[in-house]
């Protein structure tokens, strides 16, 4: 008789692993295809971020009727989690995992959050609105619940892309690291354009059922990319699950460690004031064109596009500079340069009422940021030793949130105050090139700490030792005049 | 393949691995279920489909 069960057994056992979401083993070659497909995750980060700052920011004050102040503080609750990110790089370094994993498992639970905040978010929009029978409703189930949502977002979008580059930094050697950064930038570049077109055709004839479809779409979507993208990332590792453990290490002293390496603070305030630096005129610049400039809403749309364009020539040169060996530091140097002058040529656009100068102002400080944010993200990945990749990694995103956020905060309440106390009659330009004169400041900040940095360890090779050195300390080491012989070399990369 | 008794057929895993597998199916099952929970209240509060 056929027997059925060993059948149906050999069958399963057959293909078994290739149902597992983990690769059985490292390959030392990762082809662009999978670090492409990796880079999906910042597909989903992307399109988070235009539902929230921009898409749902605007249906909740205008469809829904909910109180501006109201949409500003459920838009902010996000920014509270932004710090955890380096307490969760550094919880995914440690993970105890008997299958040696330590960055599939966070994707996969901030994933969860991701989908279970877009899953629950149009209902609690629609509560809070007092849409329906839930006009009726106390007032604390919508509120409650409308934060959950949000909260359950943030969270999900911070642990993604926060352990998502640290398993990018893990998978790629040392002199690939800028082609996945730039890849990585211009994937949440992407994300967030292309998203931001369709969730503003899906939303064209607002409906409640059609908020509720397109968000709870965005929950499906950002499950299956986040999927699709860490699929058989990871190789699992019986020699780090088999290895003992070893004394356990508390935050505050791994955190001690990683910020004692020489230039390592220096280089998360520079990426904090250059961050803000940039991030503060976002959503500025198009009121600022129609207020100011007269320009028509087709007009001021463009100004953003020119800002991304901007951006995306930067990340794509970036790359290639980096790649041919231009120091990470020195390219966030010189992208501070950049905006320097750009929003000098703003302000001045104001002055002499040019659109086009404008534009090119636009266009430079969007290039300037592509470099920075390039350069800045390379910097901390190269500076990061093997063992701490998720905390810096982490560090790197909580500096990074929490300044563009409070940026863009703090960006809209001087123009607010601003125009609050200006005298009637006063010029439009005033509350506006306040803020891009605060940003050029902050730009000119960050490049004065960042010159101390530059000119040190030119001598020193691009693929570094990881583990002994920062790629920022450089040269004072007394090593640094010795040859460098191929033994500490070899001894630096096992781990 | 199914010889050593430290390893969960068909898969090849060991038990510590293969509970582990399992443990992050079951904190998704567990935070899918809580956010169903969540999102049908929701839907009750709004548009009430028990009497």
């Amino acid at each position: 008789m056929f027997n059925y069960k060993s059948f149906a057994l050999r069958k399963i056992s057959g293909v078994g692993v290739r149902f597992l979401p983990f690769s059985d083993a490292a390959s030392d070659e990762v082809p662009l295809s999978r670090l492409l497909r990796l880079s999906l995750f910042q597909v989903t980060v992307g399109m988070a971020l235009v539902l929230m700052v921009g898409t749902l920011n605007r249906v909740m004050i205008v469809e829904l009727r909910v109180p501006a102040t109201l949409v500003g503080a459920m838009l902010a609750l996000p920014l509270v989690f932004a710090p955890f990110r380096a307490l969760i790089g550094f919880r995914s370094d440690r993970l105890k995992s008997a299958l040696g994993l330590r960055r599939l498992p966070y994707i996969f639970k901030g994933t969860m959050l991701q989908f279970g905040g877009f899953a629950i978010m149009p209902f609690a929009l629609l509560v809070l609105s007092g849409y329906g029978e839930a006009i009726d409703a106390p007032r604390w189930i919508g509120l409650s619940s409308a934060a959950l949502a949000f909260l359950l977002v943030g969270a999900g979008v911070h642990i993604v892309q926060t352990i998502g580059l640290a398993l990018a930094t893990d998978l790629v050697p040392e002199e690939d690291q800028p082609k996945v950064v730039g890849l990585m930038y211009v994937m949440l570049l992407v994300g967030m354009i292309v998203s931001a077109f369709t969730y503003g055709a899906l939303l064209q004839n607002y409906t409640p059922g059609r908020l509720i479809q397109v968000i709870q779409g965005s929950a499906v979507i950002t499950v299956a990319l986040n999927f699709f993208a860490m699929w058989k990332q990871e190789a699992r590792d019986r020699m780090r699950a088999l290895a003992p453990k070893g004394p356990e290490v508390t935050f505050g002293e791994a955190w001690a460690r990683l910020t004692e390496r020489k230039g390592m603070f220096r280089l998360l305030a520079i990426i904090g004031l250059g961050t803000a630096g940039f991030g503060m005129a976002d959503v500025l610049l198009e009121p600022f064109g129609g207020q100011v400039l007269m320009m028509s809403i087709a007009d001021t749309t463009r100004l953003t596009v020119f800002l991304a364009c901007g951006s995306l020539v930067g990340f794509v040169l970036a790359s290639r500079w980096l790649g041919a060996g231009t120091r990470p530091i020195d390219m966030a140097l010189f992208g501070a340069a950049v905006g320097l002058p750009a929003f000098g040529l703003i302000v001045w656009s104001s002055s002499v009422l040019s659109v086009p100068m404008l534009m090119a102002g636009t266009l430079m400080a969007g290039f300037g940021a592509g470099l920075f944010g390039h350069g800045t993200l390379t910097a901390t990945m190269r500076s990061a030793p093997r063992d701490q990749i998720g905390l810096s990694l982490g560090a790197w995103g909580a500096v990074q949130a929490t300044s563009a956020g409070l940026a863009i905060a703090i960006g809209g309440a001087v123009r607010d105050t601003i125009v609050a106390t200006e005298v009637v009659g006063a010029s439009a330009a005033a509350p506006y090139t306040s803020v891009f004169l605060i940003e050029a400041g902050l730009l000119a900040l960050a490049l004065l700490l960042a010159l101390p940095l530059r000119g040190k360890s030119e001598s020193r090779p691009i693929d570094v030792d990881p583990v002994q050195t920062t790629y920022l300390s450089g040269g004072t080491e007394p090593h640094g005049a010795q040859p460098r012989t191929p033994q500490t070399f070899a001894a630096g990369r096992t781990r | 393949m199914s010889n050593d008794p430290d390893k969960v057929w068909p898969t090849g895993l060991t038990l510590r691995e293969a509970e582990e597998v399992h443990s992050y199916l079951i904190d998704g099952t567990r935070v899918f279920g809580v956010i169903a929970l969540i999102a049908h209240i929701l839907v009750a509060v709004t548009t009430p489909w028990l009497g």
